[in-house]
């Protein structure tokens, strides 16, 4: 098939793509260039697309208001404990669906799937009530375990099943005949050939445990414990009024390091969904 | 090196049994071929001599050992996979040394048993390559090499070549041989394709339905089939088929009067039977000394002439090994070769023994 497309053609397919690109790129730059806007520059009519002038300070008062580096640290190192350990689970599950036949496998893996149509808002206050009852309200533990053992692993699960269910099984049988156990298959044959899979799943449940909101204003009412979503909500005025600037210089922080992530890691996230039969 | 003995071996999948009792012993360093059609229970018989596959009942003994319960791991064997199963994110050296590596040999050991192997194999320039970057054929040669590193007693190949074109099939076909004539393993080999078997078995088994139909050297298969499947199934283009009955005079088929031995007329006179007859047992005779046959097509193969013929009301197919002028409609006679006719059983397909020789 010929796939050469004329240039006129070209030049049209680009100018529709730069057009369905605004509603996409404009949040972020209304964003980053209303982060260094004085307040009073951010909503005037004509909109100014750039700052006249850059005010740089926004940066420095968004540490000075709340404890923003510890909420970043918390929010980093809830998010990668969440990930591993959401690797760990699922990955290991994921494998066991796909590969251990025992009697009413297929039944129990959709109940678990159903753990999925099950909105996070439903289950929130009996979740609070027992870690309540465990002593572990205003501490870290809700915003780890809820997503490890929740829809976000058992999203990755059904990821990692399918991808261990297009695994060839003769590279298992093959294991087995060159002397390996169960363990050591999962571990050193069918692990490494899961890179795609897994990096799309350490991806996307980065960026849940980042993004998390519900649970950390739910669980958590100690500033220097907050995680990033809710602290950006306290960039408030004495009147209880957002401080626009500030906030926004706060979500702009926010946002960057997942964005790096994601434009660095893209390819291997589209791939990985591609894996395991899902559309990115 | 070791035999290999299976004993009463059936296999059940739910309510579906798949081998019906199955007895066979395979000799200290005899490359034997398991061949039968689609479904006929082959590499399931290999995967439970390998210990992929549970028995549901009867016993698996390698050398003096009962292995029936055996994990593979346990069973000092070495199996080749048709899709090669090479672990894609290991590289051609890791894939053959994996299995040492794992039971612990010392690096020095592993790095010159996998030299030695791809010094057979002729992979000695590809070891730092990845499965990927292999052609079909050297891929094949890294699933042998793996094999033959750990000097198991036993190798078990499940269609090995299947996956690969014509030509390289051939080479590779003759490249397993080779590799078995020098390391004299036992060998068990599964294939559907019967000239790979007898291209490279010291005894073929045809299996059909989970049962054996016959145990033989290639050539008493293709000689004396015990029955009309393998008869059948043995041989390319496959034995003709002609029903009729014995009568004193010879075969007669739909009109036609094929020669029978006089041993076969006496013994067999008056029954209802299958001449079988391949197709390179027919000679051009005379007309009066044959059976007139009309050519349906012509098949020049070049050094060989195939002819689809009208025989009586049967259709057959003779294979001359020289060029022959005809076209379809022409007529000529034939003669089954001395040794050529094979009589079965019409209801039971069994051969007819005993003189059953034109």
């Amino acid at each position: 098939m010929n796939s050469e497309i004329p240039a006129r053609t070209k030049v049209a397919l680009y100018g529709l793509l730069c057009v369905l690109l605004i509603p996409f790129v404009f949040p972020t730059w209304w964003m980053v260039t209303s982060s260094l806007k004085p307040i009073s520059d951010i909503f005037v009519f004509p909109p100014q697309f750039l700052p006249t002038h850059p005010d740089w300070s926004t940066y420095k008062q968004v540490f000075t208001i709340q404890p923003f580096a510890q909420q970043y640290w918390n929010s980093a190192w809830i998010a990668a404990v969440v990930t591993a350990a959401t690797l760990a689970v699922s990955s290991m599950a994921g494998y066991a669906f796909a590969r251990i036949r025992f009697p009413g496998a297929d039944a129990l893996f959709i109940v678990v799937l159903i753990g999925l149509l099950i909105p996070s808002e439903v289950t929130i206050v009996p979740l609070f009530r027992m870690f309540l009852k465990l002593g572990w309200v205003n501490t870290h533990w809700p915003l780890v375990l809820i997503p490890v053992f929740g829809a976000p692993s058992v999203f990755a699960t059904f990821i990692m099943r399918q991808f261990f269910i297009a695994l060839p099984q003769e590279l298992e049988e093959a294991a087995r005949v060159d002397g390996l156990g169960r363990f050591k298959i999962f571990r050193t044959i069918a692990l490494p050939l899961a890179r795609p899979a897994l990096a799309s799943v350490a991806i996307f449940t980065f960026l849940h445990s980042w993004n998390l909101y519900l649970e950390p204003i739910v669980f958590l009412s100690t500033p220097s414990k907050f995680t990033l979503p809710q602290a950006l909500t306290q960039y408030t005025d004495a009147y209880g009024g957002p401080m626009w600037n500030i906030q926004l210089a706060a979500a702009t922080l926010t946002a960057l390091p997942v964005l790096i992530v994601f434009v660095l890691a893209q390819k291997q996230f589209v791939e990985g969904l591609a894996h395991t039969g899902l559309k990115g | 090196m070791a035999e290999v003995i299976l004993s009463g071996i059936q296999k059940r999948f739910g309510a579906v049994q798949v081998i019906h009792g199955l007895d066979l012993h395979i000799h200290d360093g005899e490359f034997v071929a398991l061949v039968g059609p689609s479904g006929c229970g082959k590499s399931t018989l290999l995967r439970m001599i390998a210990g992929l596959e549970a028995v549901t009942l009867g016993n698996i003994r390698i050398g003096a050992r009962d292995v029936t319960d055996l994990d593979p791991k346990d069973r000092d064997i070495a199996m080749v996979f048709q899709n090669y199963a090479l672990y894609p994110h290991m590289t051609v050296a890791a894939n053959m040394g994996f299995s040492l590596e794992h039971r612990g040999r010392p690096r020095s050991e592993i790095a010159e048993r996998v030299r030695w192997a791809a010094d057979i194999l002729g992979l000695a320039q590809l070891l730092e390559r990845y499965p990927r970057q292999l052609s079909g054929g050297q891929r094949q040669r890294v699933a042998m090499g793996r094999a033959i590193v750990r000097d198991p007693q036993v190798f078990l190949f499940d269609e090995p070549l299947s996956n690969l074109d014509a030509k390289l099939r051939i080479v590779m076909r003759g490249e397993i041989k080779t590799l078995h004539q020098r390391l004299k393993t036992t060998t068990v080999y599964v294939t559907h394709d019967q000239v790979e078997a007898m291209t490279m078995a010291d005894r073929i088994v045809v299996l059909n339905a989970g049962r054996v139909e016959q145990v033989g050297s290639p050539l008493e298969l293709f000689d004396r089939p015990a029955n009309q499947f393998v008869a059948g199934f043995i041989g390319s283009p496959a034995m003709n088929f002609i029903p009729g009955r014995c009568m004193p005079e010879g075969f007669a088929a739909g009109g036609v009067l094929l020669p029978l031995s006089p041993a076969a007329t006496a013994m067999h006179a008056g029954r209802e039977a299958l001449c079988g007859i391949r197709p390179e047992h027919f000679d051009i005779c005379i007309a009066g000394d044959g059976v007139a046959a009309q050519v349906l097509l012509v098949e020049p193969l070049g050094s060989e002439t195939q002819l689809s013929l009208r025989l009586g009301d049967t259709q057959v197919i003779a294979l001359f090994h020289e060029r022959l002028a005809m076209a379809p409609g022409d007529v000529l006679h034939l003669r089954p070769k001395a040794g050529g006719v094979h009589l079965f059983d019409a209801a039971t397909g069994a051969r007819m023994d005993a003189g059953s020789g034109a």
